[in-house]
């Protein structure tokens, strides 16, 4: 009994040994797993600001409409998401720049706003833009619209201010109230309050996000080859003759490359901790359980990999279809709730969408309200050991 | 689609008699390409069973299933007692197996993928420790011990695989072609080892394309498209390629060689040559003065005489030629 237990350990403990040597011995492969992580996200870090450039803009100001034509007076009124570059009456001249993508925004003036106004009539501002990105798009119509809104608050301002005539009749025997300009333009105001621990910040809001793909990815990768060039050489063979388990061998493997993902993630979390600042509100322990579910979860959707496929290119291919999927669905760059449900549940059956979510609560807020996330990631871990260990069974069955 | 495995589930106690490989009736069927057809053999304890046939011939796929990686499609198959694809671990610890093609880890070095084979089988430090050692040495790859193997020459690799084999000192050795690409002083080094093994009662089944190899074996099975040819001894195997065994006379004048076969224990007569002949005979050493004393009644004269040994490249033609032709 002991004696069979030993041999079973000396057979996993073999294959940790031999894995972790073939990965080491592998100058490029070690290269691209210990420093490319980190080259990656510090270029992230430090090439990615998460701010919109200011929309180049011109205004087409009809003579007729009676209003100022100097830029600086727009461009008080604008704020900085907008940069007004010209201020002009020709229409056409300012849809061809558009038009070449020179100025990102047309503001079009009506011509008699203050006539339709002390009418009771409502003018309409044209707002041209020509954009194919929908992200932008959706930017430009927000942009578009604040816009709108401030110009509006600058016409009932002047209006306001020049005529003196606006009064509020109160209830009851009280006098009427004279109001400022600036109140009955805007009668309202927002005072902002983030409840988040940590202030918004691109690097440490993705920083969390980069590390659970990157810990997919490779544990992913280098899985999906591992097994796949043993049963291409035909070792599965020498292993099928060998008195050896294919849970020994899952194990083992599991073993060796929790190895490398732990080990990789302890020194991406330092760096980024350490050099990053990205911030780690929750006790290590909470972000280190995360990391190794996260390790056990990919390992496992790694080899299920390398059970299945005929060939490395084919490994290879299916290593960056999980991760395209990762990129797109787990929402790292677009929200989960813009997806329809199957694509949501398509989401959560990735790691790497638990991965990122629990990473960025941990280290961002000291806590997370997806605590069943952990559960997911555990349970979606246990599932892929599951499978691929009925699957390598299968495969080191007499064929 | 096939039937597989249709023989008997229980394992059966070895006696020191018993052979340890027992090969009833045995086919491996792919769709409708015929790997293996009905094929019968046992392998002695303390044997070397040479498997020798052209490639395609089955050797491989015969090996697999004795080796429980393959189901026969029918047939019975019982290796050390057992049959291969219910092998117990313990069974599986007395199996050493060396396949055709370098199957090894290329980035560790020989004494690290020697020592993983080892672990795979089960030997426990510090015996694995001075089992590496000892079939490292074995193998004259002490030296180049520390080597990447794919630093390793194609037949170092084999070396390396044979050692791998052998490190947890199997009772029965499976060998797949283990001389192939090798130059000749190497393949007799690698023959010289298995006799060893053989002598220090271990059982080997050596699948080959050499067919010379046969010389060194002490049963030679023959397999030609699937098809067990011949089973015999290499002495035996001679006999019957050439009808019995063959005694070349050389004659001083032009002898008509028909005047022989009268004499008692002669079985064919063939005229090579005016002056050379080559008799098949139920005994050479027997033959031999009564088929002088028939030249010399007959006014001719024998220059020499001796047993004709031929090849066993020409044995085996003439072995397979029958089941060339059929299957052609």
């Amino acid at each position: 009994m002991l004696l069979g237990l030993l041999k079973s350990l000396t057979r996993t403990t073999s294959f940790i040994s031999k894995e972790v040597l073939e990965v080491v011995r592998r100058p490029g492969a070690l290269f691209s797993l210990i420093f490319g992580p980190f080259l990656i996200m510090g270029a992230f870090g430090l090439g990615y600001s998460g701010q919109y450039k200011p929309l180049n803009t011109i205004l087409v100001v009809p003579s007729s409409a009676g209003l100022p034509r100097e830029v600086s007076f727009y461009q008080q009124y604008v704020g900085q998401s907008v940069t007004v570059v010209d201020v002009t009456e020709d229409v056409n001249a300012a849809r061809d720049r558009l038009r070449h993508q020179e100025v990102d925004l047309l503001v079009i003036a009506p011509t008699d706003v203050e006539e339709k106004f002390r009418n009771g009539q409502q003018s309409a501002i044209g707002i041209e833009y020509n954009e194919l990105d929908p992200v932008r798009d959706n930017y430009a119509r927000f942009i578009a619209y604040r816009q709108v809104q401030e110009l509006n608050r600058a016409i009932i301002e002047n209006t306001v201010a020049r005529g003196q005539q606006y009064l509020v009749q109160t209830t009851g025997a009280q006098p009427p109230v004279q109001l400022s300009p600036q109140i009955v333009a805007a009668p309202t105001r927002a005072e902002l309050r983030n409840l988040a621990p940590v202030e918004p910040n691109v690097v440490a809001y993705f920083a969390p996000a980069v590390l659970a793909l990157v810990l997919q990815h490779m544990g992913v990768t280098l899985t999906a080859l591992s097994m796949v060039r043993e049963r291409l050489s035909g070792a599965m063979d020498l292993f099928r003759v060998a008195p050896l388990r294919s849970l020994e061998i899952l194990v083992g493997k599991y073993l060796a490359y929790a190895f490398f993902n732990l080990s990789i993630a302890s020194a991406v979390c330092f760096l980024l901790v350490g050099l990053l600042k990205v911030p780690l509100l929750s006790p290590p322990g909470q972000v280190a359980t995360v990391i190794a579910l996260l390790s056990f979860a990919s390992l496992g959707l790694g080899l299920l990999i390398s059970t299945i496929v005929d060939s490395e290119r084919q490994a290879v291919q299916l290593s960056m279809l999980v991760l395209l999927a990762s990129v797109f669905f787990s929402g790292f760059v677009l929200p989960l709730d813009q997806f329809i449900a199957p694509l949501r549940i398509a989401a959560y059956s990735l790691p790497v969408t638990h991965g990122i979510q629990l990473l960025q609560d941990f280290m961002l807020r000291g806590d997370t309200n997806h605590g069943w996330e952990l559960g997911a990631l555990a349970g979606i871990g246990l599932v892929l050991f599951l499978v691929t260990s009925v699957t390598l069974r299968r495969n080191m069955a007499p064929a | 689609m096939h039937r597989h495995g249709t023989c008997q589930t229980r394992a059966v106690p070895e006696t020191a008699e018993d052979p340890l490989v027992i090969v009833r009736g045995a086919s491996r069927y792919y769709e409708d390409l015929v790997a293996v057809d009905d094929v019968t053999l046992d392998v002695a304890r303390g044997t070397i069973l040479g498997v020798i046939g052209p490639s395609g011939s089955g050797k491989t796929t015969l090996v697999r299933m004795l080796t429980g990686t393959l189901l026969p499609t029918k047939g019975e198959l019982r290796v050390l007692g057992q049959e291969p694809r219910k092998f117990t671990r313990h069974v599986r610890e007395r199996i050493g197996y060396m396949p055709q093609h370098f199957v090894l880890s290329e980035e560790l070095t020989a004494r690290e993928n020697v020592s993983f084979v080892a672990s795979l089988f089960g030997l426990l430090w510090p015996r694995r420790g001075r089992r590496v050692r000892e079939v490292l040495q074995l193998v004259d790859l002490w030296e180049a011990r520390g080597r990447r193997a794919r630093q390793l020459s194609g037949g170092m690799q084999r070396r390396l695989e044979l050692a791998c084999a052998l490190v947890h000192d199997p009772t029965l050795l499976f060998v797949d072609e283990p001389t192939a690409g090798l130059d000749p002083m190497l393949r007799q080094r690698i023959w010289t080892e298995f006799r060893r093994l053989r002598d220090a009662g271990r059982t080997l089944l050596v699948t080959t394309q050499y067919v010379g190899e046969a010389e060194y074996c002490d049963q030679v099975a023959v397999l030609a498209n699937g098809r067990l040819v011949a089973l015999a001894s290499p002495e035996e195997l001679r006999r019957r390629a050439l009808g019995g065994e063959v005694v070349e006379v050389e004659t001083a004048q032009p002898f008509d060689g028909e005047l022989l076969r009268a004499v008692s224990g002669v079985r064919d007569v063939d005229q090579s040559a005016p002056r050379r002949l080559l008799i098949v005979t139920d005994d050479a050493g027997e033959a031999i003065p009564r088929l002088l004393q028939a030249v010399s009644r007959t006014g001719g004269e024998v220059i020499s005489s001796s047993e004709y040994r031929p090849s066993f490249d020409e044995v085996f033609a003439k072995l397979v030629e029958p089941d060339v032709a059929r299957a052609a």
